[in-house]
């Protein structure tokens, strides 16, 4: 007869990003089954955002996901500005493109460092410290915030880009790209990591589908979809960048996916930084006197790319100044769900390292 | 029998939200049938929410298909609270329905194991909805098995 062990990890413990309790059932160090327990983090940020003021609930969104504060904004304001019929400015929504991918930049950075953290490499971690405090700081000169930056606001964003930021941002990419190799080369000449990390994990496209996995964790399993190229939001549709697949569907070819897309978004950044005309940065309709006086009408459905995969949020409105129903679709959520069929048949160890690679962040399961 | 290419459902409206996403609403006994017919298109589930309209509830499904890249949005609306479950179709539905479940208090008939995700199993109420009351304090304890428990008491929790 078969002995089988049963283990609590979590909900605090130094290996899994955030507070959740992993009921795993072991034979031997075999897992043969995985149970998630969520809800320490829960807020109902939902609820919250029912009784506020439409322009209130940029915090709680940023709140979500913690790391990728400026794609959570957008996420609820390309919804709201839908739902007013408000314009958002040309040089604006260049702005917005910026900072959204230059927080995806910060965040995937922590990502990949904790993710090898998550194996005893210790190095690597400092250095994408390094470089995204360097995010925060331009962060720090456009909006106030270091993390969680509250910079856009209905309409347009809350202060405009001046030369600073722009050269700023300009030196930044420019040490950013050989660091970046340099990152990527100190994981890539680990054998410790390959060992880790070859073959452990893997998804297969018809599993992810049916789980509804987006982002680098569909894109590692072979299917090209992105948001940003498949239904393009802000001017993503008249920037160059590609969307990289890998067909490894293992942990191993989404740690390269993901360093490939950081690649990408440089790209688009640079290509930012060219286009970006002169003119308002916000629609004097949202000015700041006028900003709780919005009103929203109907219901509207909008996704954008998050660090995580694809990010919706569904607001509805009854013609008042607060929204009557706030949804939002979460990419970990759906992400994590998938963690019992990849850890299946794994060993115990190599538990951590896969919940390391799906890059979760708590906030946004939870919310 | 059923022949493949027969329409089982009936539409009753077809309209569009301000992002241009296509509404579709139908009933909810034609839910499974619709939601088959559109999983043989290539159509995957991608989110759901429930909305509390006060008289009656709203469940509104969004699908996917990844290859024509087609979003769309059914609504149905429920007067008891019951909708079909979809974990049999996809296993997305599951801990989306259980979400639900727990918030808005959606039952989904069919499903295995509709328990809350978020909140403790003894949570009384569902957030959600509007006539929930958010000044009516819970507290939360555990025992030594690491079950929760849900009082009322202020000294009974924290």
């Amino acid at each position: 007869m078969a002995h089988y062990t049963e283990l609590n990890i979590g909900p605090v413990h130094p290996s899994i990003h955030g507070i959740l309790k992993f009921k795993v059932k072991l034979h031997e160090e075999i897992i043969e089954d995985v149970e998630i327990t969520l809800g320490f983090l829960h807020r109902n940020a939902e609820k919250i955002c029912e009784l506020n003021y439409y322009a209130d609930n940029m915090i709680y969104f940023d709140r979500m996901d913690y790391l990728d504060a400026m794609n959570m904004e957008l996420g609820y304001l390309t919804a709201v500005e839908k739902l007013m019929d408000m314009e958002v400015p040309e040089r604006a929504q260049w702005i917005r493109m910026i900072v959204a991918e230059l927080n995806r930049l910060a965040a995937r950075l922590v990502g990949i460092g904790a993710f090898g953290l998550d194996m005893g490499m210790l190095t690597p971690f400092f250095h994408c410290f390094i470089e995204r405090e360097k995010i925060q700081k331009i962060f720090v000169e456009a909006s106030g915030g270091r993390q969680e930056v509250n910079y856009m606001s209905i309409g347009g964003v809350y202060q405009d880009f001046n030369d600073k930021i722009i050269n700023d941002i300009k030196e930044f990419l420019k040490e950013f790209k050989p660091y970046l190799e340099d990152i990527y080369n100190m994981f890539m000449h680990s054998e410790i990591f390959w060992q880790r990390n070859d073959g452990i994990g893997i998804l297969e496209p018809d599993v992810a589908l049916d789980y509804g996995v987006t982002g680098p964790l569909l894109r590692g399993s072979g299917i090209a979809y992105d948001v940003r190229k498949d239904a393009p939001y802000l001017f993503y549709d008249k920037v160059n960048f590609d969307v990289p697949i890998s067909h490894k569907k293992d942990n191993m070819g989404r740690f390269i996916l993901k360093v490939e897309e950081m690649r990408q978004s440089i790209r688009i950044i640079e290509q930012c930084l060219d286009k970006i005309p002169d003119g308002p940065y916000f629609n004097n309709k949202a000015k700041k006197s006028m900003m709780l006086r919005l009103k929203g009408d109907g219901e509207a459905f909008s996704r954008i790319e998050s660090d995580n995969g694809e990010f919706g949020v569904y607001v509805r409105g009854n013609g008042t100044f607060k929204p009557w129903r706030v949804h939002v679709r979460s990419p970990a959520f759906k992400n994590i769900s998938v963690v019992p069929v990849l850890a299946k048949g794994m060993m115990i160890a190599d538990l951590i390292v896969i919940i390391g690679s799906i890059d979760t962040v708590i906030g946004e399961i939870d919310r | 029998m059923k022949q493949t290419g027969d329409i089982m459902y009936k539409i009753i409206s077809e309209s569009e939200d301000k992002n241009k996403i296509k509404i579709i609403q139908i009933d909810k006994n034609d839910l499974i049938e619709f939601m088959e017919d559109y999983k043989s298109k290539g159509y995957y589930l991608s989110s759901i929410t429930g909305v509390d309209m006060l008289d009656h509830l709203e469940v509104i499904y969004h699908i996917h298909n990844y290859d024509t890249h087609e979003y769309i949005e059914v609504k149905v609306s429920t007067q008891d609270g019951k909708v079909p479950s979809l974990t049999k179709l996809w296993r997305a539905a599951d801990w989306d329905e259980r979400e639900q479940y727990d918030l808005m208090g959606i039952i989904f008939e069919g499903h295995d194991n509709l328990r809350r995700i978020f909140l403790p199993d003894e949570w009384v109420g569902h957030p959600l909805r509007k006539s929930y009351d958010l000044k009516k304090v819970q507290y939360i304890r555990m025992d030594s098995e690491g079950n929760e428990h849900v009082s009322f008491n202020e000294n009974e929790g924290w």
